[in-house]
């Protein structure tokens, strides 16, 4: 890297395309660490995650240990996991409960709200020890919406509705689908780690343009995709095959930007008259019967295929879950899936919703894989240096205004979505924090 | 009714070798039409139903499974794996005369090698096996990876 410095930082981004320094510089990568991870609204959990007192999960927020615990009084805390005394990381399951976290050096015990509440062998200490100064370091800035908790490592910066704002509508779309206006993010997780940059994940979840060649193994003869929602007998046409070329409807799928790097796909009609199981007429039963059928029908007609609110977490609005992208290394990305149980809706429709994602979104599964594999195949050819430049042009000058929707329009199979990552990318990265 | 031990050891080597040929729509022959394939994703997990798994595929999603896995166009696959399968330390550890299904645990490790690199995959299995004529089927062939919580780079093919 030449300096970090505002100008250097600001050559990397052109009209249309984006230096490949980007996602190979290893000290590039340091400085997002700093300048993006270390001081935007970065999603940490769900409350529900965390339902009694007592109760943690820990996670990662950059590469920084935070452990997100619920105190006596309900309140939910996001609290560095490291302890004040010698550095150790205090919790180490991915969650548990307890009534103390407890350092397993030397014994230092905090309370759920991150106090310091006992030292073994206190007459040790310095005569001018005062454990009101070492309770766990807590991030200093943390928002709520309908659960999802989200946490800013810096003091200073945008608020979080500032943030947050513009996407709630996308979070209540989500959250809306459960009868007991809820959800739940305790039916398990996948996780999966790929040999490659973190943005790579980022660009690819508004990407409509990659699916029709990206996941051909999933189409069928027909250009249909295998169904991915309970009570469907099939999925959305991709591929026109008598033309050999992407259907007509999926090239007018649309994509949208508020700002912040955020931004998401609308989605591709799916025959919803036809689509019904016992699981899923239970559930829409049920729903109708909270909601109002008109509400429901509303609800149940899918307008949301993937939502990304930058830069750590996307919403899946189609095989439903809540996707988290963890930096690890420059060329190393972790990512943590997890499947929602809709509070209220009955058993079976969750499960239908745990079963497809598992064949969808697991490590396992029919078209994450193939997305894991573009991932590492770009890593491998941005090694190349004779190529400065990753174009991300398609669309651009064609972005309009969408009024209604207070946001910015373009065609889903164009790149104006990760032209608006890079510009929210370059907003964090040039300021030095 | 004695118990056909030898047989049904035969019988999971048998099933790892098909995987290990990549015979996958023989594999899948293997199966009862009832038949599921499950690797859980957490250790001691009660049930596919309430939470995640790597893999709980029954007969219609292995089938589109398998259709992918000969799609020329499968990039997770090119190039393709190549696994060696080891199973041992086979227990029938339930049988029941009435249903004619055994219950066989045993340890398995596969190897698997894919683009320049070998990783390992290892743990306990579990076939539930239902006799039919002179072989058997599968009803559940359960895996339970030592890592299955972990993160995982890309799995293609089952274990």
């Amino acid at each position: 890297m030449r300096n970090g410095n505002a100008e250097h930082i600001a050559a990397l981004i052109a009209p249309g395309r984006v230096h490949r320094d980007v996602y190979t510089d290893p000290d590039l990568f340091e400085l997002e660490m700093v300048r993006i991870f270390g001081r935007a609204w970065l999603f940490v959990g769900h409350t529900s995650q965390v339902p009694q007192p007592g109760d943690y999960v820990t996670t990662e927020l950059g590469r920084q240990p935070v452990v997100m615990v619920r105190h006596r009084d309900g309140k939910v805390h996001v609290l560095l996991n490291r302890c004040t005394h010698r550095g150790a990381k205090v919790v180490n399951e991915r969650k548990g409960s307890a009534p103390r976290l407890v350092c397993c050096y030397h014994g230092w015990a905090f309370d759920t709200d991150g106090r310091l509440a006992s030292v073994p062998v206190p007459e040790g200490c310095a005569a001018d020890f005062d454990p009101a100064q070492f309770g766990l370091a807590r991030a200093p800035r943390v928002g709520e919406y309908r659960g999802f908790v989200f946490a800013s490592l810096s003091e200073r910066g945008p608020s979080f509705e500032d943030h947050i704002g513009p996407m709630k509508g996308n979070i209540d779309d989500l959250v809306d689908r459960a009868p007991a206006g809820e959800l739940a993010l305790d039916v398990g997780m996948h996780r999966y780690v790929y040999a490659g940059n973190w943005k790579l994940q980022v660009e690819n979840v508004l990407d409509s343009y990659h699916v029709p060649f990206g996941h051909a193994s999933t189409v069928n003869k027909q250009g249909v995709q295998f169904a991915r929602r309970e009570g469907d007998s099939k999925g959305a046409t991709v591929v026109e095959t008598e033309k050999k070329q992407t259907a007509a409807s999926w090239k007018d799928r649309k994509s949208y930007i508020v700002g912040n790097g955020h931004g998401w796909t609308s989605n591709t009609a799916l025959d919803d008259g036809k689509r019904s199981s016992p699981a899923f007429d239970e559930y829409k039963r049920v729903l109708a019967e909270k909601v109002g059928a008109e509400r429901a029908q509303q609800i149940l007609t899918p307008h949301l295929h993937n939502s990304l609110i930058y830069p750590n977490v996307s919403i899946m609005g189609l095989n439903i879950h809540v996707r988290v992208i963890k930096p690890i290394a420059v060329d190393r990305t972790e990512v943590t899936i997890y499947p929602i149980r809709l509070v209220g809706a009955p058993d079976a429709m969750n499960f239908g919703n745990i079963r497809l994602l598992n064949v969808t979104h697991s490590a396992a599964s029919f078209v994450q894989t193939d997305d894991l594999e573009s991932f590492v195949r770009a890593q491998k050819g941005l090694r190349s240096t004779l190529t400065d430049w990753v174009d991300i042009s398609r669309g651009l000058g064609d972005e309009e205004p969408d009024r209604e929707l207070n946001a910015t329009r373009g065609l889903a199979t164009h790149e104006m979505v990760v032209r608006a990552q890079y510009k929210a990318w370059l907003g964090y990265m040039r300021e030095a924090a | 009714m004695a118990v056909p031990r030898a047989e049904l050891e035969e019988f999971i080597i048998h099933e790892a070798r098909l995987l290990d040929q990549r015979r996958f729509r023989d594999w899948m022959g293997l199966f009862a039409e009832d038949g599921t394939y499950w690797v859980p994703a957490v250790p001691d997990q009660k049930s596919p139903f309430d939470q995640a798994s790597l893999f709980y595929d029954d007969r219609d999603l292995m089938r589109t499974r398998i259709e992918r896995l000969e799609h020329p166009r499968i990039h997770v696959q090119t190039p393709p794996s190549r696994t060696a399968h080891l199973v041992g330390n086979a227990i029938v550890e339930e049988v029941d005369d009435a249903r004619g299904e055994y219950v066989v645990g045993s340890t398995v490790i596969m190897v698997e090698y894919r683009d320049e690199q070998q990783r390992v995959f290892a743990g306990r299995q579990r076939h539930r096996l239902r006799r039919e004529g002179t072989s058997f089927r599968i009803v559940q062939k359960r895996v339970d990876l030592i890592n299955c919580d972990s993160a995982f780079e890309a799995m293609a093919v089952p274990i």
